[in-house]
């Protein structure tokens, strides 16, 4: 994590922009939008406050399924001389009688059981959204627009990436006209950690029609992991896992298929040259504005860019093709 | 009702079709639902699927997820029963889908549930909710809508053997924090055998799908999101279900070789 004066990347904060070229994709209709959650809560007395905060820390946090970083846990309650906490969301436990089990071995006294307060699941963009969601539904922390970290953190091989692209639209243009068995889409799967770099192409008019060049990309990574294994000489920090933490580069916006696909693979990432208008999954703007990979209610995530300009010529395709 | 009390005939000619067709899909449900027992057997997630030909009420594959084995995140039941039939029929025949319905466990999943309506499946039966990743209505509808294939339409029919599909899942949960390094409290994960969370319809149909596809006369089911049936067969889940899926393979290998002789008339007279 860099300061945001220190990245040495031009970042346009404003419009999600990276050195000009990669445009951020994400589902920012929804980022002001609270999409709240309901919460446990109890009352505690003031001296509590540590014991809590520790009981939080060892019993809690690992195991919730929300964060609470833009929400101070800790309110004044009504009662002089106590505290209404934040315990955990009813995400992570639902039903009271469990709830209860977690609080036994809490080590300080509680009262006013609840599931009733509700809480912003993510902290809004700007300050004066923050000072209002604070009033209507519980106290938040604001430090900036969320996003903005998100874009600072984000580190990017420029070079690399720029290589990759020009070599997935060099194939796809050459297989114009070709006898390939599928259309002139074609993916690339990058190794987190030996930064091998998996071509694949569509095959749906030769193998299946369920062979998107994404489809066949995870297949063959699962393949090559299932030989990988199976060689006496095998080494154990080669080891891949589907396909954590890959990034993946495409021609064309995925279809719904194939952006459910990288989310059960566990990609990073994810670049793309051409948006598909009616049948894309990632961008807000493309189909029925899935935003697949930062949907709300899909708890597996993965980035996504889309290259900006015309570096990389691609391959007309319908769109009401599913790529 | 008529006027001397009787039910009129049409009405009961309805009913009584509802009937066998809700009969058929259970007893096809119960065939995906020992799969999946068989599956939790096999060291799998408890998730299979039958894929039934509709026309001659047959069935032509089955599938098992097959994540573990292959190191693949997408070798998911359906894909498994998908390669079946395209084995059988070709790869590039997608006509044979207009007359295939699917049985699957747990509402497919969103990507899963695109596969099918890309390929033309005509029908889909589910057991429970996939409330993570569903995507025939608990978190997209992908069979309703317009980004991939709205050609395509497939009809839907959810709750059935729900709770079966839910108590496997619940013994494969408890397996695995059983084995895992770092297991969850106790109280999180003790098995319940007796509450299910309510069966939420109108994520799946509306009520007036529901009422054509169930009956009016379960339509309190729907308004009450109550399951279908009150109570759970554990001969389906608690059982070994070995001898069934070897019945089942060959089962599936006899529908093949069936339509293999139509093209050839003459190897019969021979």
């Amino acid at each position: 994590m860099v300061k945001k004066k220190l990245n040495p990347l031009h970042i346009d904060y404003r419009r999600g922009i990276i050195e000009n070229c990669l445009q951020q994709v994400t589902n920012n209709a929804g980022t002001d939008d609270p999409h709240l959650i309901n919460v446990w809560t109890v009352d505690i007395s003031c001296q509590n406050s540590r014991q809590f905060v520790e009981f939080i820390r060892m019993k809690v946090q690992d195991e919730d399924p929300t964060t609470f970083q833009h929400i101070k846990r800790i309110k004044k309650s009504k009662a002089e001389g106590f505290l209404t906490v934040i315990v955990c969301s009813t995400l992570m436990i639902d039903n009271e009688a469990e709830f209860l089990t977690l609080m036994e071995c809490a080590p300080f006294s509680f009262h006013s059981t609840s599931r009733s307060s509700v809480v912003p699941a993510v902290g809004p963009s700007t300050k004066d959204l923050s000072l209002k969601w604070s009033n209507i539904y519980w106290p938040l922390v604001w430090r900036g627009n969320p996003n903005d970290q998100v874009l600072n953190d984000y580190v990017f091989d420029l070079p690399f990436i720029k290589r990759i692209l020009s070599e997935i639209s060099k194939q796809a243009r050459n297989r114009i006209g070709e006898r390939s068995g599928g259309l002139p889409v074609v993916s690339a799967f990058v190794n987190p950690k030996t930064k091998e770099v998996f071509y694949s192409s569509d095959a749906r008019s030769s193998t299946s029609p369920l062979d998107h060049s994404i489809m066949r990309g995870i297949t063959s990574v699962a393949t090559l992991e299932l030989e990988r294994k199976s060689s006496p000489n095998a080494r154990l920090q080669d080891e891949t896992y589907l396909c954590l933490n890959f990034d993946v580069y495409t021609t064309h916006e995925p279809c719904s298929m194939c952006a459910m696909a990288l989310i059960h693979s566990r990609i990073k990432r994810c670049i793309f040259l051409k948006r598909m208008e009616n049948t894309g999954c990632l961008d807000c703007g493309s189909g029925d504005s899935y935003c697949m990979h930062s949907h709300r209610s899909l708890n597996s995530k993965y980035e996504v860019f889309r290259w900006l300009g015309e570096d990389y010529p691609v391959p007309q395709i319908d769109s009401n093709i599913c790529c | 009702m008529s006027n001397d009390g009787q039910p009129c005939q049409c009405v009961s000619a309805r009913s009584s079709a509802i009937t066998m067709g809700l009969d058929l899909h259970v007893n096809y449900m119960r065939m995906a639902t020992k799969l999946a027992r068989y599956a939790l057997d096999h060291d799998e997630t408890p998730v299979a699927c039958i894929f039934v030909h509709t026309p001659t009420d047959q069935v032509l594959a089955y599938g098992m997820n097959d994540t573990n084995r292959s190191l693949s995140g997408v070798a998911h039941a359906e894909f498994m029963g998908i390669a079946q039939i395209q084995e059988k029929f070709g790869a590039q025949n997608t006509a044979i889908f207009k007359d295939v319905t699917l049985y699957v466990t747990v509402e497919p999943c969103i990507m899963c549930a695109s596969a099918l309506k890309q390929l033309g499946i005509q029908k889909v039966v589910f057991g429970c909710g996939n409330e993570r990743f569903g995507g025939n209505g608990s978190i997209l509808s992908i069979h309703r809508d317009s980004c991939t294939v709205p050609q395509n339409k497939h009809e839907l029919i959810p709750g059935v053997l729900r709770k079966e599909a839910i108590m496997l899942l619940r013994y494969f949960y408890v397996r695995e924090n059983e084995r895992s390094p770092k297991p969850r409290a106790k109280a999180n994960r003790k098995l319940d055998v007796s509450v299910f969370p309510p069966m939420n319809w109108g994520l799946y149909l509306t009520r007036s799908e529901f009422e054509e596809i169930f009956g009016a006369s379960k339509i309190e089911y729907f308004d009450k999101s109550l399951d279908l049936s009150t109570h759970v067969d554990w001969s389906l889940i608690d059982c070994n279900q070995d001898i069934f899926f070897q019945n089942l393979k060959v089962e599936c290998e006899l529908f093949s070789l069936q339509v293999a002789k139509k093209p050839k008339p003459q190897t019969i007279s021979s």
